[in-house]
């Protein structure tokens, strides 16, 4: 498919009335395959308003492979196609600026062959007011907003960074978590502070990307004690067919449920708690990783380990990253980077 | 009904591609390996036959990460070394 990358914002296209939108974009190689909302100079005009009166001509970010400029005009476009509402763009607004972040590696992301998709995490008060869900059945589907800003990211990333599959993008196989990954931390539910103060980004709201595969199940109904729950996590972090086992600047974010989170609070473990303990249950023997894995991005410290050990699954504690999402329940899961990004928070910002 | 288009216009890349020498005889090839599966093979032999072929000789292999740009320490030697560079195998 050959993508028009001509087209301005400003610069209006006809489109029949009756005509079939997915089809009239898909014939420019836009859409990501699901009927979009016509975006119309009206409802473009009525999105804006979201982003208070900033200038919709400035360049938030240019966004790799085609280095697309990120105006707001140019996300409110893409807002509306994916069903956003006027409060949502400030969201996408500052989630674009995230991605742009030199240490998320955009231009790896998009081009590698492995099936990543940039995880949007909405935290703090923009959360409750714009309708971000971060309880019950948080990653989806059911809440407009989750479904509509992931969604709106990727048809930023598809046709303003000019990811397209094929020619900009990649991935072996695609995967689920590409048409639309966005969920809120639940804060009201989290035994400790919020995820974004955690890494140093005090404002009342904020975003983080992580890139990331889709979440990993970890399931335990029996444990009354942290070990016994991450244990489990630890297992699943600890596996040979990530991008991240030979990586040790990979990261995991490893979101528990309330009642996970809970049963760890109640014992007296903090969030780095919990981080330092995976750190040293999630390994593997250094000669199965070094038979895995003919590279190793290692650093120096976990080079010089010998086939007898056991490595730990990334470099640093830091590198795992603890927030509570979900609602009533056991399971948690655990969603591992692609190995070289960043997670990167941002305050959210119009 | 008029509608946005939603691509937005794109910048300048901030690289551009040096030209290729028209002749290579008497030219410095160098290899830029980043380390995918069977790439400094590959690259390797590629460079071996077209110095054979016309002259070149093969100067420099340097190695980078696929994943992420490549340091510019290492692009600083390829440029002081050679005119011509071999890279970019995927999986």
């Amino acid at each position: 498919m050959t993508v028009d990358t001509t087209g301005s914002p400003t610069d209006l296209l006809e489109v029949d009335d009756d005509a079939d939108l997915i089809e009239v974009l898909a014939s420019h190689g836009w859409g990501d395959g699901l009927p979009v909302v016509a975006p119309t100079s009206e409802r473009v005009g009525a999105m804006l308003a979201g982003c208070n009166g900033h200038d919709p001509e400035e360049v938030v970010a240019s966004l790799p492979p085609r280095f697309g400029q990120a105006t707001r005009l140019a996300i409110a476009v893409n807002a509306v196609m994916a069903g956003c509402l006027p409060d949502h763009l400030p969201v996408l607004v500052s989630a674009v600026r995230a991605l742009a972040h030199p240490d998320l590696n955009l231009r790896g992301v998009n081009a590698t062959t492995h099936c990543v998709a940039p995880l949007l995490v909405v935290h703090g008060d923009v959360a409750r007011t714009a309708g971000y869900h971060g309880g019950l059945g948080a990653f989806g589907p059911g809440s407009r907003a989750n479904a509509a800003t992931g969604r709106a990211l990727r048809l930023i990333l598809l046709h303003v960074a000019g990811a397209t599959p094929g020619d900009g993008d990649a991935s072996t196989q695609g995967g689920p978590a590409k048409f639309g990954f966005c969920v809120a931390e639940n804060l009201e539910a989290s035994p400790w502070t919020g995820y974004a103060a955690s890494v140093g980004v005090e404002a009342p709201s904020a975003v983080t990307i992580h890139c990331g595969e889709a979440p990993h199940n970890v399931h335990d109904m029996e444990s009354s004690s942290p070990t016994g729950i991450l244990d489990k996590v630890a297992s699943a972090m600890a596996t040979t067919a990530q991008n991240n086992a030979c990586i040790s600047q990979g990261e995991y974010l490893v979101a528990l449920c309330p009642e996970h989170a809970a049963t760890c609070a109640d014992a007296g473990w903090s969030r780095g708690d919990v981080a330092s303990y995976l750190f040293q249950r999630a390994r593997l023997p250094v000669g199965e990783l070094k038979r895995a894995f003919a590279h190793r991005a290692w650093t120096p410290w976990m080079q010089s380990l010998q086939d007898g050990e056991a490595a730990p699954m990334t470099g640093h504690p830091d590198n795992i990253r603890i927030m509570v999402v979900g609602g009533a329940g056991r399971h948690s899961s655990v969603i591992p980077s692609w190995g070289m990004t960043r997670s990167v928070t941002v305050p959210v910002e119009p | 009904m008029q509608i946005h288009p939603p691509t937005g216009a794109a910048s300048t890349p901030p690289i551009t591609l040096a030209p290729t020498p028209a002749v290579l005889a008497g030219r410095r090839i160098g290899i830029l390996d980043n380390r995918k599966p069977n790439a400094g093979i590959l690259l390797t032999r590629l460079a071996e036959r077209l110095a054979a072929r016309t002259g070149a000789e093969v100067a420099l292999v340097e190695t980078k990460n696929a994943a992420i740009p490549c340091e510019d320490q290492v692009l600083g030697r390829l440029v002081e070394e050679v005119e011509l560079v071999l890279t970019g195998t995927a999986d």
